[in-house]
């Protein structure tokens, strides 16, 4: 099982989300974002650096992060990343479609881009559909796992741009389930927790 | 007597407020890691809302206890879990076995806070309850109730008992950033400075 670290940012969403106890328990470590530069990555395989982080804390950890993914380990980015830190970094903001379910036929413009992949056997398409923030364009040869219509990334891994694996999404469970709001981001997290501590990545 | 309201808030730098962090406001924004370095004596307000760190202002609790002993006010909008602010419990989700429990209901009182803004436009977006609050900070205390769901426990309050100022708890987001021209909740930020203006105006 991989030791995970998560970066906590002090908020009450973050508070929620990571003192969960089916959460908590795959968590190795959580790690004070204004402390971050003063903590120890060693012990860890998988840091998970989630949504709303404070802008200048979250710029000044960059290097120390991109430092640890190319010791060969892996790093999570959740949620819409305004601020470039992360490798090769493309975000596209995009209006939220907060209510995409209440339209007729509706469509939440997720795709399951590489249904095979092992990301699904943990987390059905249905258990990360909801709104979206925006999208990402990743570098070409990155695994683009959800995908939007137009081909923008909703969830990709890159294994190309680092030494390290990189797992990044625009979606934000951490701060929905912590909010109280929105039931598949709890089942997202039941499955995603799983699968950076055991999954084949 | 009648001095101009100085409003202050805590920004906590992250993604959310990034779109409006520059824009123009009737009150002053500092990154929520200088409050200890700041000068709070022109100061009537101190307004801090979610994403904030509370294990920062935990550290920082003199701070907002002597900003209060000087008789002003701090309105927290959010759910708190540590004990940074005088007389407030934690925060506790609201249980609810239908989505109507998500009902927010204004009470008999002259903050002005809430006059006009309905039950509906708080508790329901496109037909979604919950929008507005899904818990509350319990209270045994003497607080003033401004708002309330179905079960009676307490979604606003306005506490001037726990501290020589005046705390405002909202279990919710940030009540100076609801903006609607077609729906009631849109009037909530003037009446909130009509109200802080008052209030300040009493301990002045």
């Amino acid at each position: 099982m991989r030791k995970i670290g998560v970066v906590y940012s002090g908020n009450d969403v973050h508070y929620k989300t990571f003192h969960e106890p089916k959460f908590n328990q795959y968590i190795h470590k959580l790690i004070y974002l204004p402390e971050f530069q003063n903590t120890s990555l060693d012990e860890l395989d998988v840091l998970v650096v989630p949504s709303q982080l404070h802008k200048q804390l979250l710029l000044e950890a960059a290097p120390k992060i991109h430092a640890f993914a190319n010791e060969g380990k892996i790093v999570v980015a959740l949620g819409p990343q305004p601020w470039n830190w992360l490798p090769n970094q493309k975000w596209e903001e995009r209006p939220t479609n907060f209510w995409w379910w209440l339209e007729k036929n509706a469509k939440s413009g997720l795709i399951a881009n590489l249904p095979e992949h092992e990301f699904f056997n943990y987390i059905p398409l249905e258990n990360a559909t909801w709104h979206q923030h925006g999208v990402f364009w990743p570098p070409e040869g990155c695994e683009k796992i959800i995908t939007a219509e137009d081909g923008g990334a909703f969830l990709y891994i890159d294994r190309i741009s680092t030494k390290g694996t990189w797992i990044i999404t625009t979606l934000d469970p951490d701060y929905h389930f912590g909010s109280y709001f929105m039931p598949a981001t709890e089942r997202f997290l039941e499955g995603f927790f799983p699968y950076l501590a055991i999954g084949n990545i | 007597m009648n001095k101009k309201l100085t409003i202050l808030k805590l920004d906590p730098m992250h993604a959310f407020g990034e779109s409006s962090r520059h824009s123009e406001k009737t009150w002053k924004e500092i990154d929520q890691y200088d409050l200890d370095q700041q000068d709070l004596s022109n100061i009537d307000v101190l307004v801090i809302s979610n994403f904030v760190d509370q294990e920062y202002l935990l550290k920082q609790k003199n701070i907002i206890e002597n900003f209060l002993a000087d008789q002003k006010i701090v309105v927290f909008c959010g759910h708190l879990f540590r004990m940074w602010l005088p007389g407030v419990s934690p925060f506790i989700p609201e249980r609810v076995q239908t989505f109507s429990d998500y009902e927010v209901f204004t009470t008999n009182n002259d903050s002005g806070i809430f006059d006009g803004v309905t039950t509906g436009d708080m508790t329901y977006n496109k037909g979604v309850a919950g929008f507005f609050a899904r818990g509350y900070h319990p209270v045994s205390h003497d607080v003033e109730v401004l708002l309330r769901f179905k079960s009676g426990h307490p979604v606003t309050y306005i506490d001037r008992s726990s501290s020589a100022g005046t705390i405002l708890v909202h279990a919710g987001r940030d009540l100076l950033g609801y903006s609607s021209n077609h729906k009631t909740t849109g009037r909530i930020p003037d009446q909130l400075y009509t109200w802080l203006e008052r209030e300040v105006q009493t301990h002045a």
